[in-house]
């Protein structure tokens, strides 16, 4: 496991099934002063809305938000994207949100909220897919490797349901195929 | 081409204008477009110059927009419970849809009124940008709302499980095999629907409003275009006017402080402001 040179201006993390508990072990691993923004992209249950933030907040060291629209990216603050909208982070490290069509049956759309991380901040940016049920995701990674990003997929061995990380493995070779301790690592070795 | 010299192309040779929407969902949509219609960026110019109808369609895509009935149920819980008893001495109650795309929202606020005995004295101005919008929006024929959760909904809002099928019926014809619903007529009789574009300074009507409805249609453009859009909604209400806004959009700058949070909606301030 090699910790990247190059300086990031986001991560964004995205998941689904079994990832609730993969998100707050890793926030809760997270060094306190983290000085990247973080955007958390994770498939809800349609009929459980609420709850989400709060349970991510009991663990995480970090502050964890559900922003509102236009809301500015904050280092050291992770920004979950509220349910039933899909995130989109703007040029301007703003965050866009909307209600369009679901995508992959998702909303948010991890592949929305990624492709756009890739747009604004090319290879600034850094993507990560955890566990998760189904193929969202996996494009807007791609997208973010294509940027000339960092990417890192789980190590499927170590997901719940690997269905989106073999998803992304099929499309490209991210930079690394981590288990969960890894990527606290990496994200724990990374500079302003 | 870029993007952004698309828009331009796009504001040059038609009504719209898009230069001011936020840039990454405007560009999603765009390139959908592109998908769909097999059409690189400059093969898309091209057209959007030559064929009118064309950019019709084009438009009806990139503002096409999703909505429920009764999205955010302890919202309009709120609006039933603490707003809308508010406005009971009213002879009339002046309300306007901003950007009321297939019309859930709009027949979701009738149903509230006429459980409160206050229907006849809504008028309700219903504006979209899109033309097929508002024609749906019209004829009130919803499908697969059901399994979406819209009794689910139904029941959070009035606080009543055994009940809600009737009351359901009460408002829809209901269609369970095709999840196929459509609005009684008697909910349609105040409400005017009228063509009109947000980005425009024009209003198509020259009421004052005492409940403004703009929900998730804010979310699509910038922060300047926003203010200037929630600048127009503060003029064209009565004080202590309501302004129901999405669940995750707020108002910024100096709005804060020209409207007072009120549960999940903001009301018209009626604090003298200096201008400095």
């Amino acid at each position: 496991m090699k910790i990247p040179e190059q300086r990031f201006k986001i991560v964004v993390i995205g998941g689904s099934a079994g990832s609730f508990s993969v998100v707050s072990r890793i926030l809760s691993q997270l060094d306190p002063a983290f000085p990247l923004p973080v955007v958390l992209c994770l498939h809800r249950l349609k009929h459980v809305r609420s709850g989400l933030v709060e349970g991510l907040n009991m663990k995480s060291n970090i502050p964890v938000v559900e922003p509102y629209d236009k809301d500015k990216l904050k280092p050291g603050v992770a920004m979950l994207a509220p349910s039933n909208y899909h995130l989109f982070v703007e040029f301007d490290s703003t965050i866009s949100l909307s209600t369009e069509e679901v995508n992959n049956h998702s909303r948010p759309s991890i592949d929305y909220a990624f492709s756009s991380a890739a747009y604004s901040f090319r290879e600034k940016a850094m993507g990560i897919i955890l566990t998760g049920a189904n193929k969202d995701g996996a494009m807007g990674i791609k997208n973010i490797h294509e940027k000339k990003g960092y990417t890192i997929v789980q190590d499927p061995s170590t997901c719940d349901v690997d269905a989106m990380p073999q998803a992304a493995l099929k499309l490209f070779t991210p930079d690394q195929i981590l288990k969960p301790d890894d990527i606290v690592k990496i994200l724990n070795g990374l500079k302003a | 081409m870029t993007y952004k010299e698309y828009l331009q192309v796009l504001k040059e040779h038609s009504p719209y204008d898009f230069s001011e929407y936020s840039d990454n969902s405007i560009f999603r949509r765009i390139q959908k477009v592109m998908r769909d219609h097999k059409l690189t960026l400059e093969e898309l110019g091209a057209r959007t110059q030559s064929d009118k109808f064309f950019v019709e369609e084009v438009v009806e895509a990139i503002t096409v927009n999703t909505t429920e009935l009764f999205r955010d149920p302890d919202m309009w819980r709120y609006l039933y419970e603490k707003q809308l008893p508010l406005y009971h001495n009213n002879n009339v109650i002046n309300i306007w849809h901003a950007g009321c795309s297939t019309g859930q929202e709009v027949y979701s606020l009738m149903i509230l009124l006429n459980e409160l005995g206050m229907l006849d004295k809504a008028r309700v101005f219903a504006t979209d940008i899109s033309q097929k919008s508002l024609d749906s929006a019209k004829k009130a024929i919803y499908k697969h709302q059901i399994d979406k959760g819209c009794i689910e909904n139904f029941s959070q809002v009035f606080k009543n499980t055994d009940g809600v099928e009737k009351l359901f019926s009460k408002y829809f014809d209901i269609d369970k095999k095709t999840d196929i619903i459509s609005v009684k007529p008697f909910l349609k009789d105040n409400i005017k629907f009228v063509r009109h574009n947000l980005v425009e300074n024009n209003l198509p009507f020259y009421n004052k409003m005492d409940i403004i409805f703009c929900r998730n249609v804010l979310i699509y453009f910038n922060s300047r275009l926003q203010n200037r859009i929630v600048q127009r909604f503060f003029d064209v209400m009565f004080s202590h006017g309501t302004l129901v806004l999405g669940a995750h959009e707020g108002l910024s700058g100096f709005f804060k402080t020209k409207f007072d949070r009120s549960g999940p909606v903001y009301k018209k301030s009626n604090v003298f402001h200096f201008r400095y």
